[in-house]
C-alpha cells in the first residue's frame, strides 16, 4: 500500500480491515514474552574500575565458574567515572551488578544509603580477620568503624608509593653532583624533606626533565587529596577533632596542616608543565615517557610502569615507599595514605547466595594466592607474610613495608564534597591563587560547613 | 468489539502521548517539586519539604555567582568568536568557485563529531609536554602553553574548542540567510554604484538579520548548558576557574547527591536561559517588523 493510499484505508476500509488491524496492535501488546527456562543458569556481575586488577579478576574468576557453573562476567568502568555510575545505579534501587568493589572511601554513601548487603554474621562464620590488617578492615569491611557491622570482604588492596627514574638515581655523575649540592647521598628518599630536594635535583627544564609528577587534579576520587594525605599525616596533620566530635577547625588548620599544604605546594613547583591537572594517566604516562624522575601513584597501576608495551622505562623504573615527615615539633610520623577496595554484595541482587559463594572463594587463601602470583596485591597476611610473596612483584617489598603504616580518611557520606573542596583548594594554592595557610583555613571552615548541613554537629 | 475512526487515532496516539508524559513532562513536574525538598536520591528517605531554602541558599552563595560568572563569560566568548568567524566564512563561502561543495562539507565536519571526542582530542593537543599546538608554539620559538591547566588560559582552552565545533552552524545559518537575498538587488545596487559596504549593510544585513538572531539564539541557549568538553577537556580546573553551571549542577546532583539542591539550580538556569531567549527574540519580533 502506498503513502497516500493511507488515508483511504482509514476512511473506507471495511470493518473487517479495521477490526483486523486492531486485532495486530492487540497482539502486538500482549504477546507473551517466552517463558524463562526452568533452571536458568546463573552468571553474576561484578561491577569495578576499568583496570588491571579486574581483568585479572575475571580471568581467575573463570575457574570459580569451573567449581560451580556460576558464571561471571564484568562491568568495569573507567576510574573518573565509576562513583558515579555505580551510585547512580544504586540510586535506582536496581543494579545491573550483583557483587561491586566501591573505593574504601564510598562505604559509608553506600552503607547509609542501605545500597550493600549487610554480612556481619555470614563474616563471623566464614572469615577469619586476624588474616587481615585492622586498618583493612576498618576500611574495606566495617562501618562505622568499631561498630562490629561489616559490609564486604577485603578485595584489592592498594596505597600510595612512589616510582622512580633507576638510571637517574644510581648515575655516578648525577649522585656526586647531588652530593656536592645537598650534602647526603642520592638514594630513594626517606622522609618528604629529601624528595623535595631530589625532585628539586632533577628539575631541568631545558632537558625536558623534571623532579616529580603527583596527581594534582581538583577531583574527590583519583585527584589531589589521595596522594596529599600521606604527606599530611605523616607531618602530624589531623583532619578532625575525632570521629565523636569532628571538629575541624583548629585541627586541620594547625600548624602541621600548614606545614603539610607548605610542602604540598612547594613540590608542584617541580612539576612538568600543566600538571595541575595530573590524575591516573597523566601521572603514569609522564613516568612512562621519562620526563620524570619519581612519581606518586596507587599500587596497583604498577604493571603499567613496568611493561616494556607501555612504558619506555619500562627496565629502568624501581619503587619506594611513601616517606615519613617531622612534624613541627620534631617529632617523625610515617604513614601511607590506603586505598583499595573491599568487595561487596549489592543490597539489589537477586543472587545472593552465589554472590556469597563467590566472596567465599575469593577469600581462601588459594585464590589469594593465585591473586598475588599474576602480579596483583592482596591484603592476606598468610599471603604478604610468606617470603615467597617477595618474588612475585617488583611492588611486593613496598607492600609489606607498607602494610603496618596505612592510614584512610573519611568515610562518611559526606567525603566526597569534603575530599573534592580539599583538592580544589590546594590546587588553587599550588596555582599560586591563594596561599597555603588560606587554603588550609578555608578548607578547615567549609568542611565544618558540609559536617554542620549534614547534621553531624546536632546529633 | 468495535473501534471508531477516532478510537483508533487516539489508539495510534497514545503511546507517543504516553511516552512524552513518562520522558518529559512527569520528570519536569517531579524535579520542580524537588527543588522545594530537602532530598539525596541514593538515601532511603522520602523528600523533605523545605519551601525555597534551597534557591534560597544558591542564590545568596558566592560560590554559585562565580560559577555563573564563569558560565556567563565563556558564552560571550564563544558565541562571539563562533559568530565572527562562522559569518566571515561564510561570506566568502558565499560565492562561486571551484570545489566548493567540498571545501563546505570540511568546514561542517566539526559540528558531526561526538563533544567528548573532540574533548578528548583537544586535550592531547593541548598537552603542554606533547601535545601538538606547544610543539608548533616551540617550533616557532613562542612559548609553550600550560592551556587547560593555567587559570590564565583554561577558559580558553574550552572557547577554543567550542568554536572548533560549532562555527560550521554559524556558516550554515549564515548561508541559509544569504542565500535568500533576492539577486536583482544586488544588481540593482551595482547600477546605483553602491560600494561593498552600502550592500551590506542595506541589503544583505537586513536580510539575513532574523536568520543570525536565531543562530545566536541557539548558540547562546546550548553554550549556557555547556558541559561535555568542561567535563572531558578541564574537570572544572584548575582550581574552579573553568567550573561552569551546568558542570557544578553534576556535581551537586550526582557527587554531592544534593538531589533537591541540583533540581533547583537547574530550575534556576533555565530561568536564565528563558530570560535571554525572550531578549533574543524580542530583537528577532522587532527585526521582522521592520
Amino acid at each position: 500500500m502506498s503513502p497516500d493510499m493511507l488515508p483511504l484505508f482509514f476512511e473506507r476500509g471495511g470493518s473487517e480491515m479495521r477490526r483486523a488491524l486492531t486485532a495486530l496492535i492487540a497482539l502486538c501488546i500482549l504477546i507473551p514474552f517466552p517463558a524463562a527456562p526452568a533452571e536458568e543458569k546463573v552468571t553474576l556481575t561484578i561491577m569495578w574500575a576499568d583496570w588491571e586488577p579486574a581483568h585479572l579478576l575475571l580471568k581467575l574468576a573463570e575457574e570459580f565458574t569451573k567449581e560451580t557453573g556460576i558464571e561471571v562476567r564484568g562491568n568495569f568502568v573507567p576510574w573518573p567515572q565509576y562513583h558515579d555510575k555505580m551510585f547512580v545505579e544504586f540510586a535506582s534501587r536496581k543494579t545491573s551488578f550483583d557483587i561491586c568493589l566501591p573505593d574504601s572511601q564510598w562505604i559509608g554513601e553506600a552503607v547509609e544509603g542501605g545500597h550493600l548487603l549487610e554480612l556481619t554474621d555470614w563474616i563471623k562464620e566464614k572469615v577469619d580477620l586476624n588474616n587481615y590488617p585492622e586498618m583493612v578492615i576498618k576500611s574495606y569491611s566495617e562501618y562505622p568503624d568499631g561498630s562490629g557491622r561489616y559490609y564486604g570482604v577485603p578485595g584489592l588492596l592498594d596505597f600510595v608509593l612512589f616510582a622512580y627514574r633507576k638510571d637517574l638515581f644510581e648515575d655516578p655523575k648525577e649522585k656526586e653532583e647531588f652530593k656536592k649540592r645537598y650534602g647526603y647521598e642520592l638514594k630513594v628518599p626517606e622522609t618528604w624533606e629529601q624528595l623535595r630536594d631530589i625532585a628539586e635535583f632533577f628539575t631541568r627544564p631545558e632537558q625536558n626533565l623534571y623532579g616529580i609528577a603527583m596527581w594534582q587534579a581538583p577531583l574527590a576520587t583519583a585527584g589531589l587529596v589521595d596522594e596529599f594525605l600521606g604527606l599530611f599525616w605523616s607531618k602530624g596533620g589531623r583532619l578532625w577533632s575525632g570521629y565523636e566530635d569532628k571538629k575541624v577547625v583548629g585541627y586541620l588548620n594547625d600548624e602541621a596542616g600548614y606545614e603539610a599544604a607548605k610542602l604540598w605546594v612547594e613540590l608542584y613547583k617541580f612539576h612538568p608543565p600543566g600538571a595541575a591537572n595530573y590524575s591516573v594517566d597523566e601521572v603514569l604516562t609522564a613516568m612512562q615517557q621519562g620526563l620524570v624522575a619519581m612519581a606518586a601513584i596507587y599500587a596497583a597501576f604498577y604493571p603499567a610502569l613496568t611493561d616494556p608495551k607501555k612504558s619506555r622505562y619500562a627496565d629502568k623504573i624501581g619503587f619506594f615507599m611513601s616517606p615519613a615527615a617531622v612534624d613541627p615539633s620534631g617529632k617523625k610520623h610515617h604513614y601511607v595514605q590506603l586505598g583499595g577496595q573491599g568487595m561487596s554484595i549489592s543490597a539489589y541482587t537477586p543472587h545472593k547466595e552465589e554472590a556469597l559463594k563467590f566472596l567465599e572463594w575469593w577469600i581462601r587463601e588459594e585464590t589469594q594466592w593465585k591473586f598475588a602470583e599474576a602480579g596483583q596485591i592482596t591484603p592476606d597476611k598468610r599471603v604478604v607474610y610468606d617470603d615467597r610473596f617477595l618474588k612475585l612483584a617488583p611492588i611486593n617489598e613496598v607492600v609489606r613495608k607498607s602494610l603496618p603504616l596505612l592510614r584512610d580518611f573519611w568515610e562518611i557520606p559526606e567525603y566526597n564534597e569534603m575530599a573534592e573542596y580539599m583538592s580544589r583548594k590546594l590546587n588553587q594554592a599550588c596555582l599560586g591563587q591563594i596561599t597555603p595557610k588560606e587554603a588550609m583555613d578555608d578548607i578547615a571552615r567549609r568542611h565544618e560547613e558540609i559536617l554542620r548541613a549534614a547534621g553531624y554537629y546536632g546529633r | 468489539m468495535r473501534i471508531g475512526d477516532t478510537g483508533l487515532k487516539w489508539l495510534f496516539l497514545a503511546p507517543t502521548l504516553l511516552l512524552l508524559l513518562f520522558i518529559v513532562v512527569f520528570p519536569l513536574i517531579w524535579s520542580l517539586g524537588l527543588s522545594f525538598c530537602k532530598y539525596n536520591a541514593t538515601r532511603d528517605e522520602p523528600p523533605l519539604f523545605v519551601g525555597l531554602q534551597n534557591y534560597r541558599r544558591l542564590l545568596s552563595s558566592p560560590d554559585v555567582w562565580r560559577r555563573f560568572t564563569v558560565t556567563g563569560r565563556y558564552v560571550l566568548l564563544a558565541v562571539a568568536g563562533e559568530f565572527a568567524l562562522g559569518f566571515g566564512l561564510a561570506l566568502l563561502l558565499n560565492r562561486r568557485f571551484y570545489g566548493k561543495g567540498l571545501i563546505t562539507t570540511l568546514f561542517l565536519l566539526p559540528m558531526m563529531f561526538s563533544p567528548v571526542v573532540i574533548g578528548t582530542f583537544f586535550r592531547f593537543m593541548l598537552d603542554p609536554n606533547w601535545g601538538i599546538v606547544d610543539h608548533v608554539l616551540s617550533k616557532l620559538g613562542l612559548p609553550r602553553i600550560a592551556w587547560t591547566s593555567d587559570p590564565r588560559f583554561a577558559i580558553y582552552s574550552l572557547v577554543i574548542c567550542d568554536v572548533w565545533i560549532w562555527t560550521p552552524f554559524m556558516i550554515l545559518m549564515t548561508l541559509a540567510g544569504l542565500s535568500t537575498v533576492p539577486p536583482y538587488l544586488y544588481e540593482a545596487a551595482e547600477i546605483d554604484r553602491a560600494s561593498w559596504w552600502l550592500k551590506f549593510r542595506y541589503i544583505t544585513l537586513p536580510h539575513i538579520a532574523p536568520i543570525l538572531i536565531l543562530a545566536l539564539l541557539f548558540r547562546t541557549m546550548d553554550a549556557i548548558r555547556f558541559f561535555d568538553q568542561v567535563y572531558v577537556l578541564t574537570g572544572g580546573g584548575p582550581g574552579e576557574v573553568t567550573e561552569t553551571v551546568p558542570f557544578y549542577i553534576y556535581k551537586v546532583a550526582f557527587s554531592y547527591w544534593r538531589t533537591g539542591e541540583s533540581c533547583a539550580l537547574a530550575y534556576i538556569l533555565v530561568i536564565v536561559i528563558i530570560g535571554l531567549s525572550s531578549i533574543y527574540i524580542h530583537y528577532l519580533n522587532k527585526v521582522r517588523g521592520r
